[in-house]
Order: structure tokens, then C-alpha cells, then sequence
């Protein structure tokens, strides 16, 4: 099966700007999760916290400023607290690169899905997964904060 | 893309007469499936396991024999399971070009 997700997009906003809102605790929790437990240091284990739809433990794998952000976790709605890197789990990389002056492609990857077992895929449909609805809810919030 | 290692999967003579034979829906074992492929048995098992490779087939003991049973299932289940955190991740990428390009903020 399909083992890597990869998805691009460009920002224009300086590179620093952009690693910052992904590598720093303060910053990811803006637009990614909504709370954050733990060092957010290359290898420490985090949680995000997704509100009412649970928590996740996240492992920093790398951090290289400005260009470079991966950390692996256990994706889907099956959320899991615990030693991430004791389970099957996935890895997800930002890749930081400048275009031009206040404009730079950002890379997502994440890799590893032929790890994880078919029970694991179904049971995260099965479950009433509420990650898609999270995020609009936040996208909602965000563009009325905004307004 | 799943689909294109369904494609390759399926992009060989053999590999596609096999699952044709198995869409027939009677439960092959791999020695009958390797009957009359024009290849060694050898061959044949080969050609089975790139297809348990791609997922589009499961390998089932059964006493001295091996089922090849055609898995559709799994297939749709992680292409769901795939498609869903793709969009998921279109939507915080959007989040994150967002907030970094929002000038009223930092």
C-alpha cells in the first residue's frame, strides 16, 4: 500500500517565521494542536492536546532551524499516549525552503504507513474520529479571531 | 499513490491473469492458480507474492496448502484510511500558511 503522504505548499513569510510557528511550543500550538505537554526538544516525547477529542504523544525526532521539523507519532484518531517509539507509528517531516524574498515551499511527509496494521486503519474509521472536525472547528475560530 | 502500485501490480500479463482467475471468485490454492500460466511454478509464486507485496491478494494457510484470496478490502480500507489524513494535513498546512502570513500578528 501507499506508504508516504506528501503535500506542498508556499507561504510567503520568511523561512525563520515559518520553522518558528512548527518548532516553537508557544507558536505550533496557534494553528496545529491546542495545548502542548513537555519539552518540545529533539528527543523528548510531547503531548498534543486535540481539546475534547484526546491527546497524543509526539517524539521529536529532529529539529534543524529554519529548513528542517520531524517528529513521529501514531497518526490517525486512535489517539495514544505511551512511548511512541514502542508502536508502529509514522514519521512526519517539514522541509523549509526559500524561494525568494518572504516566499518558501513547504514540504509535509509522512512516512511509514506500511508499518501500521490493517486493525489499526479500520478500528480509526470505526471510532467516531473527530480529527477532521477539529480542525475545521479551529480554522472557524481562527478566521474569526482574525476578523 | 495506491493506485499506481495497483497499476503495477497489475502491469504484467501474468499478474493480471492471475487476478482474473481469482475474481472468479472460487478460492484458488497457489498450485492451482499456477496452472497453465506458461511459467515455472517458481515463476508463478513470484508473481503471487509481488501481488501480496501490493496487497491485492492475502496468502491463507490451509493444511498443506496455501490459499490466494483476493483482498479488495484492504485495499479501499487504507486507501480511506490514506485519502483521510491527506486531508487532513491540506488543512493545517492551510493553518499554518495562515497564521505565518498573517502580517497583524508577530
Amino acid at each position: 500500500m501507499q506508504d508516504v503522504i506528501q503535500r506542498e505548499i508556499i507561504i510567503h513569510a520568511t523561512k525563520e517565521r515559518i520553522y518558528d510557528s512548527i518548532a516553537n511550543p508557544e507558536l505550533v500550538v496557534l494553528w496545529f494542536p491546542e495545548t502542548l505537554e513537555g519539552d518540545y526538544m529533539v528527543g523528548e516525547q510531547t503531548i498534543f492536546g486535540f481539546g475534547e477529542h484526546g491527546k497524543t504523544s509526539v517524539y521529536i525526532a529532529d529539529a534543524k532551524p529554519y529548513e528542517y521539523f520531524s517528529y513521529r507519532w501514531v497518526p490517525g484518531s486512535q489517539h495514544f499516549v505511551g512511548d511512541v517509539l514502542s508502536v508502529a507509528n509514522t514519521l512526519v517531516e517539514f522541509r523549509i525552503e526559500e524561494l525568494a524574498d518572504n516566499c518558501c515551499k513547504v514540504t509535509l511527509t509522512e512516512s511509514g504507513f506500511n508499518h501500521l496494521p490493517r486493525e489499526f486503519m479500520e478500528a480509526s474509521f470505526q471510532q467516531n474520529s473527530g480529527g477532521w472536525e477539529f480542525m475545521i472547528a479551529r480554522l472557524g475560530d481562527y478566521f474569526t479571531a482574525n476578523k | 499513490m495506491i493506485e499506481a502500485d495497483i497499476y503495477k501490480a497489475l502491469g504484467d500479463p501474468i499478474r493480471l491473469e492471475i487476478i482474473k482467475r481469482l475474481t472468479r471468485g472460487s478460492p484458488y490454492t497457489i498450485t492451482e492458480l499456477s496452472d497453465n500460466l506458461g511459467i515455472s511454478r517458481q515463476g508463478a509464486r513470484k508473481q503471487i507474492q509481488v501481488l501480496v507485496s501490493s496487497n491485492l491478494v492475502q496468502l491463507k494457510p490451509q493444511g498443506r496448502e496455501t490459499q490466494v484470496i483476493l483482498d479488495t478490502a484492504t485495499l479501499q480500507i487504507a486507501r480511506k484510511f490514506i485519502a483521510k489524513l491527506e486531508s487532513q494535513w491540506e488543512l493545517r498546512l492551510h493553518a499554518l500558511k495562515r497564521l505565518t502570513e498573517d502580517k497583524t500578528q508577530n
